[in-house]
């Protein structure tokens, strides 16, 4: 089966940076077309597609722009998130690089369906090349006159993965520490500016001129009917090809891995998958024919999330994965609230102690019970991103994680892919755990 | 006003009935529940859900929810840890979290036994400890400034401190360092965290993370009481408590009162008490004696020597007034003087006027006006330091704050407040003639005030109204006696300039660093945390103060009441008599228990008012002419002889340094930082430029201490630019 | 053009001014080559906001540099799908190289070495960004020549 280009339709050959390219590709025809509907039938198309959100939380599209107020005394704002931080995930970046005027298009279309005159993408600020293609096609758009009284402003984040989450991103795009807000208010009611906001990925947004183009009833033929349409798949880890894939949604993880991305490479064994970017509960090789699509990633116990894909061969040590998952959540929790801020350094300690083989029975349950005081009880779903994986690698594979407390070692003694690897949170005092704020 | 809607929640079955919109905190306690919080504290805007201690169930939500973030709407159910093992389950985690890192030191910290960490641990923590790993450690305490010290391994990162420095103060001084586990309570580079509230977040602190640096191993909970007074340091009159060991004041804390102060307290107010025990503090009374200098005499003989004084005088005796004397005290120094020497003569501390009474409001108030016009150019965090923080609060709420009362927000808004805060105010009989201009009488959330120089200035001149009908009399040709009444009046430049026309001098003050030289008798003075009595703030509430330390010596009230006694004036030693007595002529007969602990603002009933000319000349209002400008020389708040007598406030001190408007910077040349000399009339200072924004053209301002003695029309032009004075 | 009035040119764009808080971070630590004392001072003037605002509103993010660092900056993605394909050799390569461990910088104050979270190009990983440019796959035997280049610039 081949790929099923949508989102990346048209930039097969080569990249459709420049606008007259994505013009002659059929590009800025749906927002001719969207600005002659009225705006309440663009979202109804959404609707209609059951195009649902690819962020993270699969929210479906059509219903969160109808939560906009539609006689709003304050302005309304439209937001794409393009931060992209979520480990594994590099998809939203294929489409800047590759198609970032229909991002654009989408934009404006999704301003009119909900009468927006205001966009702010914002963009994590390792993206440089990104955020220059982004930059210079902006402005070939605004020249061309497409942006009928809507201002589009370019955001550069400055490397925090909490400014993923929206309210964080909101905070941060009003010149605040990125840290998220407490729910409710929803950002559809009081966002951006305490204004109505509407805020959505890149690829979400980028899908919309295809809904139009294909219309709501084509498109939602393509795919499982929970999971309508495709995804640009990042696929990563121990795989022969990594890379972008835009598969239909449905997919096995399977195919995905072996016909796509080549098989494991270096005559190992699959030893296991994460299927949504790093924060989704792990797989084991023998779930390798789970489709990648909502329900049955649910049923399996794990996430759609990001799409993004690792596939980890049979060399890697499940206790120095938990390690290293524990310290990128510990080093990007905001410092909001407890049980994250707390929670993830703990479990960071925890788990530093199975791995040098200095850990107790009970050591064990104590780093799920942890998890477990962490799960539902944050100010924003980053603390249960650290905990769920992490006790899920636990229960997976628990009998290697006993084996580091029966043996007091690491049972790969030194072998392991993820051996000694230095994290950023140990760069500040070159230790194991950073204990100490430099002052 | 509507009435509120009224709802229905079920809080661990109980129902209660509150209006829509109440925060799930205040619901629950009203059906006597507690929801326990760290980080909640409405006070500081929004809330934010950070620490998670108040995790509850919400039926129809299937996680469980920052309780202190939801309001009260219809139909509610909520469970807390009470009935729900799962909201049991969340407090028990977020408990074990905040407890992780947090050092087990509570037997020698100040905090401990008022500590709501030490209190939720103890009802709810659990019993032992499973982390085994190192705690996170800090060095500690760190000052962040003289007067606060910080220590990070007890903080628990609530955000209290910084959300205060951010959106109630505004000072945007004290902020959150770094993300996640790494964050850290900071100040820029270290410096000092400095501004007249700072000291608040000693008291926002939940945790001993943030720590008066007086009270440090100063008192522990157990051996103090917190005794109820009114703030003496400015004519807002905080309510506080003085917190006492062993007849000492270790601490002053607020004491919310919604209306004035809404629990914000200055540090002056907080933190000068230590001048109670200022190393010149005079302690005895101290005579004159010719050829032999001064020496000290017991309070008998002191007494003697004032009676001879005082008959010497022949009713040519002028008192000079402080304004920080107690109603009480101020009307027996009266009676004595009126009614037993006949001697009508008094220098009060300030112009006062019953112009406002018409237009009297609370406060807060100020809070809810839709446009405040603050007038003259005294800065009011300098003068009245709560009121800044109220206009702040006014302008966070959408309110609109101009300088002048023909701004058209004036016009064409419903809630108007005036302000006036500077010189030529006339006691506030400036402000009322405007606001009746305006037409605010008997408007709803319209009114006016006026910043007194002194904190109980009106009630010092009732009570010297109220003793006795006789006119007030302009001083004598020649002053036999010269009575000083209190630090300010003998601090006073102009009353020292009557003293040397005086016979005789009698000073009433604290410190020998005023009384010293000068007089021929000194009487050991009290402080307003060492007096029963009242004041009367610049609302006109009456309110009562409390003796919370003891003298050195009798207060003022015990030996004036003695010494009348030789010139059979009967006036009783003790603050509620006197009051009892006053309060026939001007507060309407209301008995001293009536004045209240939390007073309400009553308003005048008969406003005997007598103006009386102070002997502070006001600068006149005219603008300045040609090329110069008006310079206001105001009274910093960190100024003072109770400031002066404490280290901690050192550093708060003013600059040497001049506010210039942008507009008035430009034209000379003059940048932010440059020095420049400030000339008039053959005298020049040389001061640092500040250039800021909210202050009007054609006007200059400078702390008094260093104005070099100027006013009025002045000279501004960059050092260096060949000016001579 | 003075980097207070290029700010505030910028925070045009912004309905509230302190939005451009992270764009005027960016701005200043191109200035100065991090965020020195005098960078927040700007910063601040130009927005409006105080000193200690704009340290911790750039404390929050990692790109910001508080304290001093090289002219060049090498940054290793060691998340786990660069380090699953080798991104700790890589590192180490780097190490060797430079005679530096992560979050130092050279005697002669020319490249700063770290480690950073998932840059995004975990497909083609290990990912190395010099100077923020993104080189992707960078194995061991790439770092010597990659070092020498940078160098040479
Ligand atoms: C910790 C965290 C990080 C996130 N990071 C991203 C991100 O980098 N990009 C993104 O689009 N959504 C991210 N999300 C999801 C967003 O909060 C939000 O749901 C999404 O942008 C909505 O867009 P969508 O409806 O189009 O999916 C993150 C969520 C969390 C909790
Ligand atoms: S210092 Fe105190 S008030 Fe400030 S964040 Fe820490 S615990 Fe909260
Ligand atoms: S009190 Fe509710 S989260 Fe802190």
């Amino acid at each position: 089966m081949p790929e099923h280009h949508v989102v990346l339709a048209g930039a097969e050959e080569r990249p459709l940076t420049a606008i007259a390219d994505y013009r002659a590709a059929g590009g800025y025809a749906q927002l001719a077309k969207a600005r002659q509907m009225e705006p309440q039938q663009v979202i109804q198309e959404l609707l209609d597609s059951n195009l649902r959100g690819r962020g993270g939380a699969f929210f479906a599209t059509g219903r969160k722009a109808s939560f906009i107020p539609r006689d709003s005394a304050k302005p309304v704002y439209l937001t794409v998130n393009a931060d992209e931080s979520e480990p594994g995930t590099f998809k939203d970046r294929e489409i800047m690089l590759r198609v970032p005027h229909r991002l654009i298009e989408g934009c404006l279309i999704t301003a009119h369906a909900i009468h927006s005159k205001n966009v702010f993408i914002y963009i994590r600020g390792e993206y440089l090349a990104e955020f220059e293609i982004l930059r210079a096609a902006l402005d070939e758009a605004r020249a061309a006159d497409l942006f009928d009284g809507v201002t589009v402003v370019l955001h550069r984040g400055a490397g925090a993965y909490i400014c993923g989450e929206e309210t964080g991103l909101l905070e941060s795009l009003e010149g605040k520490r990125g840290q998220p807000r407490s729910k409710p208010p929803f950002p559809a009611i009081s966002g951006l500016y305490a204004s109505p906001t509407l805020i959505n990925n890149v690829e979400t947004v980028a899908t919309v001129p295809k809904v139009l183009e294909l219309g709501a009833a084509e498109y939602a033929k393509i795919g499982p009917p929970d999971s309508t349409g495709t995804r640009v798949f990042s696929l990563s880890g121990n795989v022969a090809r990594g890379g972008n894939y835009e598969l239909v949604n449905g997919t096995t993880l399977r195919e995905l891995i072996y016909d796509f991305g080549g098989g494991i490479p270096d005559g190992r064994e699959l030893k296991a998958i994460i299927p949504g970017g790093s924060s989704t509960p792990i797989l084991t090789a023998s779930e390798v024919d789970t489709p990648l699509d909502y329900d049955a990633l649910t049923k399996a116990g794990t996430m759609f999330g990001s799409g993004a894909i690792i596939a980890i061969d049979d060399r890697c040590c499940m206790v120095q994965l938990g390690l290293r998952v524990a310290q990128f959540y510990m080093h990007e929790s905001c410092g909001k609230c407890t049980p994250c801020r707390v929670g993830t350094r703990w479990m960071v300690q925890i788990l530093h102690a199975l791995e040098d083989g200095s850990a107790k029975q009970g050591d064990l349950d104590l780093l799920l019970d942890v998890c477990d005081r962490i799960l539902g009880k944050c100010l924003c779903p980053l603390g249960d991103a650290a905990a769920m994986p992490v006790a899920s690698y636990v229960n997976r594979f628990r009998k290697e994680f006993q084996e580091h407390i029966d043996h007091g070692a690491c049972p790969y003694g030194g072998a392991s892919s993820l051996e000694h690897v230095f994290a950023p949170v140990d760069q500040h005092h070159h230790s194991p755990v950073a204990a100490e704020v430099p002052v | 006003m509507s009435m509120p809607e009224l709802v229905r929640v079920t809080i661990d079955e109980k129902d209660v009935h509150v209006a829509k919109g109440t925060g799930l905190v205040e619901t629950a306690l009203s059906a006597g529940i507690e929801i326990p919080v760290f980080c909640y504290e409405p006070r500081l805007g929004a809330p934010i859900g950070a620490c998670r201690m108040c995790l509850v169930e919400i039926e129809g939500m299937p996680k469980l929810q920052a309780g202190c973030t939801l309001t009260a709407q219809d139909g509610m159910v909520v469970r807390t840890a009470r009935t729900s093992s799962k909201a049991a389950e969340g407090q028990n985690a977020t408990l074990e979290f905040i407890l992780v890192n947090h050092p087990l030191d509570c037997p020698v910290c100040d905090k401990g036994g008022e500590c709501p960490l030490q209190d939720l641990t103890f009802r709810y923590g659990p019993g032992k400890t499973r982390m085994n790993f190192e705690k996170t450690t800090f060095e500690k305490p760190i000052p962040i400034s003289p007067a606060i010290s910080l220590d990070r391994e007890r903080c628990i990162l609530c955000y209290r401190c910084t959300r205060f420095s951010e959106a109630v103060s505004e000072d945007g001084q004290l902020v959150a360092r770094n993300r996640g586990a790494m964050s850290v309570i900071t100040t820029f580079e270290d410096e000092p965290y400095s501004g007249p509230f700072t000291g608040n977040v000693t008291e926002l602190c939940p945790v001993g993370a943030l720590l008066p640096t007086q009270y440090r191993f100063e008192a522990r909970p157990w051996e103090i009481v917190d005794v109820p007074t009114v703030c003496g340091m400015c004519p807002v009159g905080c309510n506080t408590h003085a917190t006492v060991r062993e007849g000492k004041v270790k601490r002053v804390i607020s004491r919310n009162h919604p209306e004035i102060d809404e629990g914000w307290l200055c540090d002056k107010g907080r933190f000068a008490f230590t001048h109670l025990r200022a190393a010149d503090r005079v302690v005895e009374p101290i005579h004159r004696v010719r050829r032999r200098g001064f020496e000290p005499v017991s309070w008998p003989e002191a007494l003697d020597v004032a009676e001879s004084l005082l008959k010497a005088a022949d009713g040519r005796a002028v008192v000079a007034l402080s304004g920080s004397e107690t109603v009480e005290e101020a009307y027996a120094l009266a009676k004595l003087m009126r009614q037993g020497l006949g001697s009508h003569h008094a220098v009060l501390p300030e112009e006062v006027s019953a112009g406002l009474d018409a237009y009297r409001l609370p406060l807060s108030a100020i809070g809810d006006a839709q446009t405040v016009v603050v007038l003259g150019d005294v800065p009011l965090n300098e003068s009245a330091p709560i009121v800044d923080l109220w206009v702040r609060a006014a302008r966070r709420k959408g309110a609109t704050i101009v300088q002048t009362a023909d701004d058209p927000a004036v016009s064409s808004t419903e809630r108007v407040v005036l302000i006036w805060s500077g010189p030529g105010g006339r006691g506030g009989a400036r402000v009322g003639e405007l606001a009746e201009r305006l037409g605010l009488a008997g408007k709803d959330g319209c009114g006016a005030f006026y910043i007194p120089a002194t904190p109980n200035g009106r009630g010092v001149a009732d009570a010297w109204a109220a003793c006795s009908d006789e006119e007030p009399a302009r001083e004598p040709d020649s002053i036999g006696l010269l009575v000083v009444s209190g630090d300010e009046a003998a601090g006073n430049p102009n009353v020292r300039a009557l003293a040397e026309r005086a016979e005789a001098v009698i000073v009433i003050s604290m410190f020998h660093g005023l009384a010293a030289g000068w007089a021929d008798l000194v009487l050991p003075g009290t402080s307003y945390l060492e007096r029963d009595g009242t004041y009367v703030n610049l609302e006109g509430r009456l309110q009562r103060l409390r003796q919370t330390a003891t003298p050195p010596g009798p207060t003022e009230l015990e030996w004036i009441s003695q010494l009348a006694a030789r010139f059979h004036v009967e006036i009783p030693p003790y603050a509620s008599a006197v009051f009892a007595e006053l309060s026939k002529r001007c507060y309407g007969g209301l008995s001293f228990g009536e004045v209240g602990e939390r007073a309400p603002l009553r308003g005048y009933v008969e406003a005997p008012v007598h103006v009386e000319v102070p002997p502070v000349p006001e600068p006149a209002e005219e603008p300045p002419s040609g090329t110069g400008l008006h310079l206001v020389a105001y009274k910093p708040l960190f100024s003072g002889p109770a400031v002066e007598r404490v280290p901690e406030l050192q550093f708060q001190r003013p600059q040497a340094e001049i506010e210039l408007s942008p507009d008035d910077a430009r034209t000379r040349g003059i940048a932010n930082g440059d020095r420049v000399v400030v000339s008039a009339g053959g005298v020049s200072v040389e001061l640092r430029a500040r250039v800021s924004k909210d202050l009007r053209a054609g006007v200059a301002r400078v702390a008094l201490e260093h104005s070099g003695g100027l006013l009025g029309n002045v000279e501004v032009a960059p050092a260096g630019a060949g000016v001579t004075a | 053009m003075s980097l207070v009035t290029e700010i505030q040119e910028i925070a045009a764009q912004y309905p509230q001014s302190r939005s451009a808080i992270m764009p005027a971070l960016h701005l200043a630590q191109k200035k100065y080559g991090w965020l020195p004392r005098e960078a927040f001072e700007e910063v601040g003037e130009a927005l409006g906001l105080t000193p200690a605002y704009c340290m911790s509103v750039a404390s929050f993010y990692d790109m910001y540099h508080l304290e001093p660092v090289g002219t060049h900056i090498v940054e290793v993605c060691t998340n786990i799908s660069c380090a699953l394909v080798g991104a700790q050799a890589t590192l180490e390569a780097f190490e060797r190289e430079l005679g530096i461990r992560p979050g130092e910088t050279t005697a002669d104050g020319e490249v700063t070495l770290r480690t950073v979270e998932c840059y995004g190009g975990c497909g083609w990983g290990p990912v190395v960004a010099v100077d923020q440019r993104y080189h992707e796959p960078v194995k061991p035997e790439d770092v010597p020549r990659l070092v020498q280049d940078l160098r040479n610039a």
